[in-house]
């Protein structure tokens, strides 16, 4: 299991500075061999999630290490599928490195450190870390596509883009990343939120317990709700829409990781 | 063999003359260079910037006048009339040799891969002139004027330039107002063929910028102009629509590009209609190209979000840069030219040391199969020793002009090779008839006992 870890970072590592060599040479084949090493440190991972979950005694699905190599595996999956299609390689880098930092800090964790789930929950923990992990993989993306998103705009509006010697990608490219990231990561989250209740019922009786991380996850959702009913009513310009997928995902780390740590 | 390279191009003659040159069907002109003596193999590259002819001869000077006349009297008429002597010194009171530059060899070589790679262009760097250069050479094979030398060099010519575009940045960054509005416009669509262009005008700005945009696959463009007649007349040459500027408030709202280049004292698209036009638009982004002065769009709707403004200062900086740029590459280009020329001129220099090198290996051969056969007469020999004597005189032959040999095809490229080209023909009487040779000079001194 370590080992497919170790070369996933390791890959991971390896199309992220090869996104970043893509990018300043400029070399389009050298870029789109990131992309090959981000489809081959994603195959590696999965392994890795495979064969971990198959093993006679689990590791906790709630520890935040080894969720956090999840989303980034999921926003690997997602950005692969993305920039096959598109003109996004500085975004592949930057989902590259972060992906290698994620596995890299699984690899460190302490397996013993590790949060048991109780046996009577069932199968609700693991939904609910799959479902929840996948919108966050996914509202990530939107967000990281939005900053993006607002660099390339500034660079167009201040004339810098046009003494680049590389173009970046397109505003229209990050526009759609973050349409469509919103479009399928907002009904995981509502789905995680869902089982993530119903974990709580298994093991508490109640749906709400209305703990910190459970309130301001809420109106995280509430927030997402929001900007999910203004966008796609068209009510919503690309640069306004970029402005809150970053607004929204800060929200979001802040209340499912945030809350917990000022805990 | 020698090369010759004898034309005129952008920097040696006047637009008026070089479209006097200007050649659709070159087959005719070659088939007459390669008629007479002079000329054994000829290529004609004929652009907007250049008239050249290339040709492969053994006789550089005769070549050179024959080309000069074939230039000065006897050039086809083409639609502009012909060029010639006579009118060159009516028109510009110098005869037609004072705007004709001549190469000879190396120079000729390196000239024909600097002009493939793009090096020698007016544009440097720009992308037709290799598929002009092919479609000359391609004239000249069907025409039948091309051979062995000439095909091999222009073969290298297409091999270096593709070298110096894929090792250099001398094709990088567009130098061309309209290029430069579709990689802007590049920057903010990801897929034009779902986009819509609105084009004010029907200028050549803005036919140069439809062609570019329709060749990166714009998917609808609809031309506004004050005349509707030449706004028309555009439309059906591009197989888009036309409008007057009437129209204007109602094409701005649908278009995702804008690109203006109209003589108007106001600007045609003010802050206040843009505001109007973008509400419309929901949001969506649009991308304005102003190349018209005095400016067509207020400078203040590049203010307005949502709106990506340029006009033809931000645009001709870039076009600068990007020129300056493609110079600094010329110096790295040059060094791939130099190499490439290094290697042609090693082949050409192989080729000249051939005829020698055959010559010397003939005489040797008929030198030992005379002496073998003298020998066999002579003695007494079972068929084992006649194939033992056989195999020895071939090896002291083998071996005695191995050396020479290997320097001649060695040193063929280098100056050292005409000199012992020239020595080896002497020293071993190649230029000599054959027949007193094996039988005199060569005789055996045992036979006189």
């Amino acid at each position: 299991m370590t080992e497919f870890h170790q070369a996933a970072a390791a890959v991971y590592l390896a199309s992220g500075i090869a996104a970043l060599l893509g990018i300043v040479l400029p070399s389009e084949r050298i870029a789109r061999a990131s992309l090959y090493g981000l489809v081959v440190g994603a195959v590696l991972q999965g392994i890795a999630f495979a064969t971990l979950h198959r093993a006679a005694a689990p590791p906790a699905l709630t520890d935040w290490v080894s969720v956090g190599a999840l989303v980034a595996w999921m926003a690997v999956v997602v950005m692969v599928f993305f920039a096959w299609r598109m003109r996004l390689t500085t975004l592949a880098a930057v989902v590259g490195f972060v992906a290698f930092l994620f596995v890299f800090a699984s690899l460190l964790k302490d397996p013993s450190t590790s949060v048991a789930v109780a046996g009577e929950a069932g199968a609700w923990p693991h939904a609910h870390v799959l479902l929840a992990s996948a919108g966050i993989s996914l509202l990530g993306v939107a967000g990281l596509a939005g900053i993006f998103y607002l660099i390339e705009h500034r660079r167009l509006k201040s004339k810098r883009a046009l003494k680049r010697r590389v173009p970046g990608p397109s505003l229209e490219a990050l526009d759609r990343v973050g349409v469509a990231s919103l479009a399928a990561g907002f009904p995981l989250l509502t789905l995680g939120l869902a089982t993530g209740m119903m974990w709580q019922r298994s093991e508490n009786g109640v749906l709400f317990a209305g703990g910190p991380h459970e309130v301001w996850t809420l109106v995280a959702w509430l927030f997402y709700a929001g900007v999910v009913f203004v966008r796609f009513r068209g009510q919503q310009g690309a640069r306004q829409g970029a402005a809150t997928a970053v607004a929204g995902f800060v929200f979001l780390t802040f209340a499912v990781v945030g809350v917990g740590v000022l805990r | 063999m020698k090369l010759l390279l004898v034309g005129m191009n952008h920097r040696s003659a006047p637009v008026e003359m070089r479209e006097r040159f200007a050649i659709d069907d070159p087959a005719p002109a070659l088939e007459k260079l390669v008629a007479g003596d002079e000329i054994e193999e000829a290529v004609l590259i004929s652009t907007c910037n250049r008239v050249e002819i290339v040709v492969q001869t053994p006789n550089v000077e005769a070549a050179r006048h024959r080309l000069v006349r074939f230039f000065g009297t006897e050039w086809p008429a083409g639609p502009q009339g012909s060029g010639g002597s006579e009118w060159a010194t009516r028109t510009h009171g110098a005869a037609i040799e004072d705007h004709l530059y001549v190469y000879r060899d190396a120079e000729a070589i390196a000239h024909v891969f600097r002009v493939a790679s793009a090096i020698d262009s007016m544009v440097v760097g720009e992308p037709q002139i290799l598929g002009q250069v092919k479609d000359a050479y391609r004239h000249a094979v069907d025409a039948g004027s091309c051979g062995p030398i000439l095909s091999r060099l222009f073969q290298r010519a297409f091999a270096t330039a593709k070298r110096v575009r894929s090792e250099t940045r001398i094709g990088h960054g567009a130098v061309s107002m309209a290029r430069i509005g579709v990689d802007l416009v590049a920057q903010v669509f990801e897929d034009l063929g779902s986009k819509k262009a609105l084009l004010v005008g029907a200028g050549e700005m803005v036919e140069a910028a439809l062609a570019a945009l329709q060749g990166n696959g714009l998917g609808h463009a609809t031309i506004a102009n004050r005349s509707l007649e030449r706004a028309r007349d555009l439309a059906e040459r591009f197989g888009v629509t036309a409008f007057g500027l009437d129209a204007l408030p109602r094409l701005l709202a649908e278009a995702d590009v804008v690109l203006t280049s109209v003589a108007v004292a106001e600007p045609i698209l003010g802050v206040e209609l843009a505001r109007e036009v973008l509400a419309r638009r929901r949001g969506r982004p649009v991308v304005v190209i102003d190349l018209g002065v005095p400016r067509n769009v207020a400078p203040e709707v590049g203010e307005i979000d949502n709106v990506y403004l340029y006009d033809v200062d931000d645009l001709q900086g870039i076009a600068s840069q990007n020129a300056e740029e493609r110079q600094r590459e010329v110096a790295r280009a040059g060094r791939i030219v130099s190499a490439e020329c290094q290697r042609f001129e090693g082949w050409l220099g192989a080729l000249e040391a051939l005829p020698t090198i055959r010559d010397l290996s003939a005489r040797a051969e008929a030198l030992r199969r005379a002496e073998f056969e003298r020998s066999v007469a002579r003695l007494d020999l079972d068929e084992e020793q006649r194939a033992g004597l056989e195999t020895m005189t071939r090896s002291l032959v083998s071996k005695l002009l191995h050396h020479p040999l290997t320097r001649l095809r060695k040193e063929s490229d280098r100056a050292e090779g005409l000199a012992l080209r020239g020595a080896a023909r002497v020293l071993f009487g190649l230029d000599e008839p054959e027949a007193g040779a094996d039988s005199e000079a060569l005789d055996d001194p045992a036979d006189d006992t």
